[in-house]
């Protein structure tokens, strides 16, 4: 069962390649967007990057994401027109449905929560877990379509106008994650985490345990905001900064440690806009006028909660 | 090339600069790339026994999809919008007397990190916060007083946080999580076998400081919606 081709990413990739071609095809024949050809190829060339990404060559790919680049940066992606309602309408509109409205979006949710536990209670490996929450999300997403359009006896037209009208507001954005992740992979290929470890090592006085731990903690935390993912950090500052320096000469907990730089990261996550699909996605799909705006209020949080990693990381090893 | 190794960095500082001028995303990302790789020495496309950057650019794209797939959510909560869902929700929270802005996002960071717990792994802001967190939340300000865009703009940010917030802290409470699985490859490979356990006992703290930091920050918020709200009569 965990090979069959419903537990297989490609289906919802698919899937969702589908919903982007309607989306494309739909930009095309907008005449309220002001650069309609230009951001219906560039939907286009998303919908066939994500529909056949498994099968296509990577330099093609590459090649495809190359080109989705070049016209965004020509500002040829915009939004269009949707024949919008008036606010009065949607009043209107609710108190007629009433609590009725609530039901496919609480779909979603509840699909991708019941996908991940069913897999969970199988007990199946974690990898078949992450992927069953993602299956989740997709087939969630079908049934709030199928339960929206019943629920408000809409058409299927309205129904992607409507999810195209979301998407063109988040816009070329929405290609940010997969592409702060390729330049994740490019800086592990040209070898940058192991300059910003080397460059640690060769700064911090050997013996002083109070700096070490500071280093360390701020090495993962400036690695990860270079990075946007402190999972990407983690092995370079272990293998750069907390084992040779901190876990070797001074015989400390290297469990305690360890999962303490890990979080300590997390702060520099939370900080970073190179954590695109957890500080900048959100801003566009919540319509947030400054991009930066999730990063500004998690700032005091994740400085205050990095303080005391080193503190705690610090009388945790004189304590023990 | 020879070229010193500190120029591989010109990629950090491309994205640093282009970040801070809010040039075009897009556009400043896929620069780094190109040229942190071309620096390196690696080649456009792929030699024999070395992997292109079109290529990387390629792969990664592909095997990475899966943070984009929170567009399938699109078309349901747009039409659920325009039949009245932030309405709605406004009028349901409105009843709800206690319910405020801060007490929301701390309930949700909390229902976060018990997902956390569970071992189940997903990103909440496509699913929960935008068609649920938010309307809700924007619904409970509205009991308090004048809602404006400034306050809008605060009220999505405390979502999307108490979000994050729940996320990276409470996914290293379960072992079948990929945080706690990377530690544990990584210092297996450095040659120290850490406990499982014992790194779920040394992150409780933190996650605990998570939830009182977390806590302390939405209901200052609160006093400052309604403090600016009272002013506004």
């Amino acid at each position: 069962m965990s090979e069959s081709w419903f537990l297989n990413l490609e289906t919802v990739y698919a899937v969702t390649g589908a919903v982007l071609f309607v989306f494309a095809v739909m930009t095309f024949r907008d005449k309220g967007n002001r650069h309609r050809y230009g951001s219906g190829l560039f939907w286009l060339l998303l919908a066939v990057a994500f529909g056949f990404g498994g099968v296509l060559p990577h330099w093609v790919t590459g090649m495809l994401v190359l080109v989705m680049v070049g016209i965004d940066g020509l500002k040829r992606v915009s939004i269009g027109s949707y024949d919008e309602t008036k606010h009065e309408q949607q009043v209107e509109h609710a108190s007629r449905l009433k609590n009725k409205i609530f039901l496919p979006v609480i779909a979603i949710p509840m699909v991708t929560f019941i996908f991940a536990l069913a897999f969970r209670i199988a007990g199946l490996d974690s990898s078949a877990v992450n992927r069953a929450a993602l299956i989740g999300l997709v087939v969630g997403g079908i049934v709030a379509m199928i339960l929206a359009l019943r629920i408000t006896g809409s058409t299927t037209r309205t129904l992607f106008q409507e999810g195209r009208r979301l998407n063109d507001a988040i816009g070329s954005l929405s290609l940010l994650p997969q592409l702060l992740a390729s330049l994740g992979v490019i800086f592990t290929a040209a070898k940058v985490g192991n300059l910003i470890a080397g460059g640690i090592q060769s700064i911090v006085p050997e013996n002083s345990l109070f700096l070490l731990v500071l280093a360390n903690c701020v090495g993962m935390t400036v690695f990860t905001i270079v990075m946007g993912n402190s999972f990407a950090a983690f092995p370079v500052i272990a293998s750069g900064v907390l084992v040779p320096l901190i876990v070797k000469p001074f015989g400390v907990d290297p469990a305690m440690v360890a999962i303490l730089t890990l979080t300590a990261g997390s702060s520099g996550t939370l900080m970073t806009p190179m954590g695109a699909n957890f500080n900048i996605v959100p801003t566009a799909l919540l319509n947030m006028k400054d991009q930066y705006g999730v990063i500004k209020f998690q700032l005091p949080f994740a400085l205050t909660i990095w303080s005391f990693h080193v503190l705690l990381m610090w009388i945790l090893i004189k304590t023990l | 090339m020879l070229l010193p190794e500190w120029f591989k960095l010109a990629g950090v500082f491309i994205v640093v600069i282009g970040f801070a001028l809010k040039l075009r995303t897009t556009l400043v990302v896929v620069a780094a790339a190109l040229i942190t790789g071309l620096i390196a020495g690696l080649p456009l496309f792929t030699m024999p026994g070395q992997e292109g950057i079109v290529n990387m650019l390629g792969r990664a794209f592909s095997e990475n999809r899966l943070m984009t797939l929170f567009l399938i959510t699109l078309p349901a909560i747009g039409l659920a919008e325009r039949y009245g869902l932030q309405e709605q929700s406004a009028a349901l929270i409105r009843r709800a007397r206690a319910a405020t802005v801060g007490r929301l996002s701390i309930l949700y960071q909390l229902f976060r990190v018990l997902h956390g717990f569970l071992g189940l792994r997903l990103v909440g802001h496509a699913p929960f916060v935008r068609p649920l967190i938010f309307p809700m939340s924007a619904g409970a300000a509205e009991t308090k007083g004048e809602v404006d865009a400034e306050k809008l703009e605060q009220i999505k940010a405390a979502n999307s946080a108490s979000e994050n917030y729940g996320n990276f802290y409470g996914q290293n409470l379960s072992v079948v999580q990929p945080g706690i699985l990377l530690v544990y490859g990584v210092m297996k490979g450095l040659g120290y076998e850490v406990s499982l356990w014992r790194l779920i006992l040394f992150t409780t703290p933190i996650v605990l400081l998570s939830i009182v930091l977390g806590a302390v920050q939405f209901l200052h918020l609160d006093r400052r919606l309604n403090v600016t709200a009272k002013k506004n009569g």
